[in-house]
């Protein structure tokens, strides 16, 4: 892989951001995510290898943090960093010269305000290169509904962290059916299982974000 | 707590051992309305239904531990709502804050709260000076003055990711957000203490330092936790239910001397990671076994939990967390009966 193409990857896993940010603290000064892809763009290199080596980095990262060598924060900064690289290639996924592998609708219930399970769910997805829009925690479902019509072809992701919003879950499962009786929802949280989540009509579960990407990658290859 | 108790507490947290084995419980919105049969916002709003169901607790179960006790607060919005920020509190759900910085540069025009006078801090305190003749004469006292933690609130101030980001991204605001929740804490914890000369604890909820890497820990934790702990009370409790293996080692050097954990860690772990310094409330599952359906679940998690223990100095029998909603009088009962016996 190009060097350069392999250096943003590793900002991406590493959290490094851009030039200003001062995480992290060997990196300070350095040249991140944001200058690199650019400079990488500009000597015209492949924006699907920059694409690639980001998940790659993320995958990295996403490893270290089930050995429990990076912590949530880290995470965070890594999701951001991988933003700072897509923000630059959005000029070739409008252009279809490098495909998003789907949009993903994430949030956390009405009536529940936990959200860093959801958090980390949604930035392993968009770090295996989903676009994911992240509707934030106590979503009613008329806004998870209004964000469908605006993405129609989306996966819808529900998260809830209380046993007493598990009905607004299936609330929220129902009024999406309802409307969009094609779309494939997702749902998780530590209180659900399985059997709940068939229970309430949705179309999928998984315990941590690794099972979520890999239902969603099922369901693009039967698709 | 009664004055047993309270002599009962202060020697588990010694270091010494009790018989009967010590049993105690956090108990506060989350599972008293539910359990008392009423609504979560009548809970709230009605400061007679609030006592009911407190003393009917310590009435039904005079052999438990209940902590704080007499616990006076609105769920998550108590100390964010002296901040301004904008609580929800839907009939017979969970309430909630809203944030009120969204960005950091927000941080610097923030203001110290005054607890006396500010969102629902004198309604809580007021609640609980009005209440003071009914709960000492049921044989009680108020014994610890009760805050979430520093993180913890400046999460909900600033939502936790965009908090957490900030520590990384600019941590001299993070910085500058935490010394003035602390500072509020200090006010706010101090008041309580004033106001009712018979408390001699302090006790803090801080699930957000579990998020926390050791470096990040070191830097943005531990010296709130120090500052706020350093008094002269004799029971510090801190409750965190996130994961606790990066902070456990420091809860010596934190001043705490009671741990409540997240029931994903065994006791004789914590006891190793604390040195053995730490009195520990656990740690049975509260939300899959203590309010599931399967008694002989409990009595077997229970059970356990006293044989996994070569040594029961310093501990208080409890589940990892605090009461969670729908444990019922039958399961704690069920629990209770298989640690004594
Ligand atoms: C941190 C925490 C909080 C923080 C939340 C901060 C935040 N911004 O998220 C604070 C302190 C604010 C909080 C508040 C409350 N909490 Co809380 N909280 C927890 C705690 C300790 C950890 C949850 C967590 O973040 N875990 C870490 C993440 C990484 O794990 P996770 O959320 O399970 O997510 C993973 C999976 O579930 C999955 N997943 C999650 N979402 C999704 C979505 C999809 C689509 C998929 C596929 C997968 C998936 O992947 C994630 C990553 O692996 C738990 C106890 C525990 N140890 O679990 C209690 C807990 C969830 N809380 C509880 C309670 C009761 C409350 C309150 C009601 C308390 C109160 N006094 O008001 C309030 C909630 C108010 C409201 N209206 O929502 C109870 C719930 C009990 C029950 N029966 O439902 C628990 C279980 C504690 C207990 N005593 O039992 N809490």
């Amino acid at each position: 892989m190009n060097e350069l193409v392999e250096k943003i990857g590793h900002c991406v896993e590493r959290g490094k951001i851009n030039k200003a940010s001062p995480f992290p603290g060997n990196m300070k000064g350095q040249d991140g995510a944001d200058e690199l892809t650019r400079q990488a763009l500009e000597a015209g290199m492949d924006a699907e290898a920059i694409l690639q080596s980001c998940i790659a980095g993320m995958v990295r990262i996403g490893e270290k943090f089930g050995r429990n060598e990076v912590f949530v924060p880290e995470m965070l900064m890594a999701a951001k960093a991988m933003k700072a690289v897509t923000e630059h290639l959005k000029p070739f996924f409008q252009s279809g010269s490098v495909q998003a592998k789907g949009t993903l609708i994430i949030g956390t219930v009405a009536g529940d305000l936990h959200d860093i399970g959801k958090n980390l769910v949604s930035m392993f997805i968009e770090g295996n290169g989903w676009n994911v829009v992240d509707l934030g925690v106590d979503v009613k479902p008329e806004k998870f509904t209004d964000a469908i019509r605006k993405n129609p072809r989306c996966v819808v992701g529900l998260s809830a962290l209380l046993t007493t919003t598990i009905a607004s879950m299936s609330k929220t499962v129902r009024e999406i059916k309802a409307l969009f009786p094609e779309i494939k929802i997702i749902v998780g949280g530590a209180p659900l299982t399985m059997e709940i989540a068939t229970g309430m009509g949705a179309s999928g579960y998984a315990r941590d974000p690794q099972g979520a990407v890999t239902w969603l990658t099922d369901i693009k290859e039967t698709a | 707590m009664t004055d047993l108790q309270w002599d009962i507490l202060q020697k588990v947290v010694g270091g010494g051992a009790v018989n009967p084995l010590p049993i105690g419980f956090i108990i506060d919105s989350p599972w008293l309305p539910n359990w008392y049969g009423v609504k979560i916002l009548d809970y709230f709003s009605n400061d007679a239904v609030w006592l009911d169901a407190n003393l009917k607790a310590v009435r039904d179960f005079p052999d438990v531990m209940f902590l704080p006790g007499f616990w006076s607060e609105f769920g998550m919005c108590t100390e964010p709502s002296a901040f301004g920020a904008r609580g929800v509190f839907p009939a017979d759900e969970f309430p909630f804050a809203h944030k009120i910085i969204s960005s950091a540069d927000d941080i610097d025009s923030l203001r110290v709260p005054n607890p006396a006078t500010d969102g629902l801090l004198p309604f809580m305190l007021n609640r609980l000076r009005l209440a003071r003749p009914r709960i000492e004469d049921a044989g009680h006292k108020i014994r610890f003055a009760v805050a979430r933690g520093p993180l913890n609130i400046a999460s909900y101030l600033m939502g936790s990711t965009e908090f957490l980001t900030a520590m990384m991204m600019q941590p001299e605001k993070a910085q500058t957000l935490l010394k003035t929740i602390t500072s509020f804490l200090k006010d706010w914890l101090g008041l309580q203490r004033e106001t009712f000369p018979s408390i001699d604890g302090i006790f803090m909820l801080d699930d957000i330092i579990g998020f926390l890497g050791e470096e990040e820990f070191r830097t943005f934790g531990l010296p709130c936790f120090k500052e706020l702990f350093t008094t002269d009370v004799s029971i510090r409790f801190l409750h965190n239910d996130a994961p606790c293996r990066v902070s456990a080692p420091f809860l010596p050097e934190m001043n705490v001397n009671l741990f409540n954990m997240g029931f994903d860690i065994s006791l004789a772990e914590l006891k190793d990671l604390t040195r053995n310094q730490v009195a520990l409330l656990g740690n049975i599952p509260p939300r899959d076994v203590l309010a599931g359906t399967d008694t002989a679940k409990i009595a077997g998690a229970a059970a356990e939990l006293v044989k996994s223990l070569p040594d029961t100095s310093g501990i208080i029998f409890s589940c990892g967390g605090g009461m969670p909603p729908g444990v019922s009088s039958e399961n704690m009962r069920v629990f209770i009966d298989a640690v004594r016996n």
